[in-house]
């Protein structure tokens, strides 16, 4: 079975050459998954979005969707699409752009896009504005419109490029929810987002795209879990431990209960294990540090992450405190 | 892919019904018919005619009459029609593209499984039936209420109202290509006026030739008639086919067609291309 979208070396540039969207960007991603992409403003998201469903032409490189390349209008028959800023025809109501879409997707039987309208309308908390025109609509109506329209024809892959923009708290968590469901009865969803909390909850595999390149891949897991970070908890005063950890480790943040260091590998790691029980001290837990995807987020688009300048800081201060002892 | 055209093309002839500018059209096209419903008064003429009759006078002479009030009065239909009624069209139907290629808009439309030749074909089919549709609506009616009073019925005004149609769909083909090619309303709706404007001077071009001092203007006077539909022309042919009279040529028709081809298959060919 191909995978949902394959993407190969994909280049694009705008303004001749000046701008460049996206560089030598090649993703794979199989079925069934939530996938979320994430970036800074202008890291060439929308773009390649743009590129699968065949809007715009990369400048180099290729991409198939579920097997059919992107070119073809009839790799379009199982996708749904959620644009970013869309708009719609004001004139129609909200069940008229669904039938509309519907049709345009292919649904020849009338009853069939009643029916599928009316769940949808339902499922999106706008049945009670069907009949009202979409002129009237406001920004989160708007949204969950478009939620609609992009699942009208029941697609097996689904992009959605800043679904939960302008809705409400509850109205996010009905859209994460019914996103989780899409994905449980088998379909692939592609997920542009700023919000990473909300891509950390939902998605199974993240791609961090800056500048127009792929700095990041990897599962929500993979990214989230670093394996230089350790929570340590030791039993002993903090003058028979710290010297011995700060002989081993980059970094040691003392807390009440525990200590947090970064090590440069396993080695080190080891290193400290066996220095500390050589003083006899006993080791209660070792637990690798999760952090949070911003944290990786930010890690992958500047260099650094947050958590990293608040370790620096806070080392620097408890030297600044042992100094003053 | 048929019922997608079709869906496309149903929609935009709802969406411009739901335009003013449409909605206006028709209600004078309705006034007009109201008039010729109630205040033409045939039957007056009938009725004189009976009297001729009875006085065994030359009946065909009065019949003769009678076909031109009615050939009179379809005349200043299809005159007004001809003019009016397109430039009104022109102004109703020019955004149709434009904004159809909107950022937002083009996006969920270009990521179903249609091709880009038919959604623009379904896009410019329902702004031509809409057209076509208010044209029909006051050529058929007319010629249904003048033809059921006087017992004349005169088929040309009908043929007159197709050649106002095709000939609006030369026009529309040009501004599809100019509304892919430059997606601006304003420019558009001016392109084709400056059609209109000019299709008159291009077809007298001969006596402009003579205020030419190089043949190099004579010459891109002769590619600009070659690539101008020839408004002028078919609308005199309009008038002639009304006016039951012979016509000399229907080449400023065909020509004016096959360009409204050429201009559309461009349209085609340039919004294959763009990048949204
Ligand atoms: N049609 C265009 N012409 C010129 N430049 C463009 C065009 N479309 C996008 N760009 C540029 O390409 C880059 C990527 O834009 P893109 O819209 O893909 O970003 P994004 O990741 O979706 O950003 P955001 O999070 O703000 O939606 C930007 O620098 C943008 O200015
Ligand atoms: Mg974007």
């Amino acid at each position: 079975m191909p995978s949902a979208i394959h993407a190969e070396n994909i280049s694009r540039t705008f303004s001749r050459g000046k701008i460049r969207a996206l560089q030598d960007f090649s993703l794979d991603v199989e079925t069934g998954i939530i996938f979320g992409l994430l970036g800074p403003n202008g890291a060439g998201k929308t773009t390649f979005i743009k590129i699968l469903l065949g809007l715009t032409r990369p400048s180099t490189g290729s991409a198939t969707l579920f097997g059919v390349p992107t070119e073809r209008y009839h790799a379009r028959k199982r996708i749904g699409y959620l644009p970013e800023n869309h708009r719609f025809p004001l004139f129609l109501t909200g069940s008229q752009l669904l039938d509309y879409c519907g049709r345009l997707s292919g649904m020849h039987s009338k009853a069939e896009r009643e029916t599928r309208a009316e769940l949808l309308l339902k499922r999106v908390n706008m049945w009670q504005w069907r009949n009202t025109r979409i002129k009237k609509y406001s920004k989160g109506m708007m949204q969950r419109l478009g939620l609609a329209q992009a699942l009208i024809h029941d697609p097996d892959l689904i992009f959605l490029d800043e679904p939960t923009d302008g809705i409400d708290p509850i109205g996010r968590k009905e859209v994460r929810d019914l996103l989780l469901e899409l994905k449980n009865s088998g379909k692939t969803i592609f997920l542009n987002s700023h919000l990473l909390s909300e891509v950390e909850t939902i998605c199974d595999q993240v791609a961090i795209l800056n500048k127009g390149k792929l700095v990041s891949q990897g599962s929500v897991h993979e990214l989230t879990t670093s394996d230089r970070r350790f929570q340590l908890y030791i039993e002993g005063t903090p003058q028979q431990i710290e010297p011995v950890l700060k002989e081993h480790t980059q970094s040691v943040i003392a807390h009440n209960d525990h200590y947090e260091i970064t090590v440069r590998d396993n080695k080190a790691l080891n290193a400290a294990i066996d220095s500390l029980r050589q003083q006899g001290l006993l080791i209660e837990a070792i637990i690798p540090h999760k952090q949070s995807l911003e944290d990786s987020f930010f890690q992958a688009v500047r260099g650094h992450s947050e958590t990293d300048l608040n370790t620096l800081f806070e080392t620097k201060a408890k030297t600044g405190a042992n100094d003053a002892d | 892919m048929l019922t997608k055209t079709f869906a496309v093309a149903y929609y935009t002839f709802r969406e411009s019904f739901a335009r003013k500018t449409f909605i206006a059209f028709f209600i004078i096209s309705t006034i007009i018919l109201s008039i010729l419903l109630l205040a033409v008064n045939i039957d007056v003429v009938d009725g004189a005619l009976a009297s001729f009759r009875f006085f065994n006078q030359d009946v065909k002479n009065v019949d003769q009459q009678l076909r031109l009030i009615i050939i009179g009065i379809q005349s200043t239909l299809s005159a007004f029609l001809f003019t009016g009624g397109i430039f009104f069209s022109i102004f109703a139907t020019a955004s149709l593209v434009p904004n159809m290629l909107e950022k937002g808009n083009i996006d969920w439309l270009l990521a179903r499984p249609i091709s880009r030749s038919m959604l623009l074909f379904g896009r410019s089919a329902g702004a031509l039936a809409v057209v076509a549709f208010n044209v029909f609506y006051l050529v058929g009616g007319a010629w249904l209420i003048l033809s059921l009073k006087s017992g004349f019925w005169h088929w040309p005004f009908l043929l007159s109202g197709l050649i106002i149609v095709l000939t609006f769909a030369v026009l529309y083909a040009f501004m599809v290509f100019l509304g892919v090619a430059v997606q601006n309303s304003a420019v558009t709706i001016m392109g084709a006026y400056l059609i209109l404007f000019f299709s008159p001077m291009l077809a007298q071009r001969d006596r402009i030739y003579a205020l030419l001092t190089d043949k190099v203007w004579q010459y891109l006077l002769d590619v600009l008639y070659t690539m101008t539909p020839r408004t002028f022309e078919v609308g005199d042919i309009t008038r002639l086919v009304v006016m039951n009279q012979p016509i000399t040529s229907w080449n400023a028709l065909w020509h004016s067609l096959a360009l409204g081809v050429v201009y559309f298959i461009l349209a085609i060919l340039i919004f294959n291309k763009r990048n949204y």
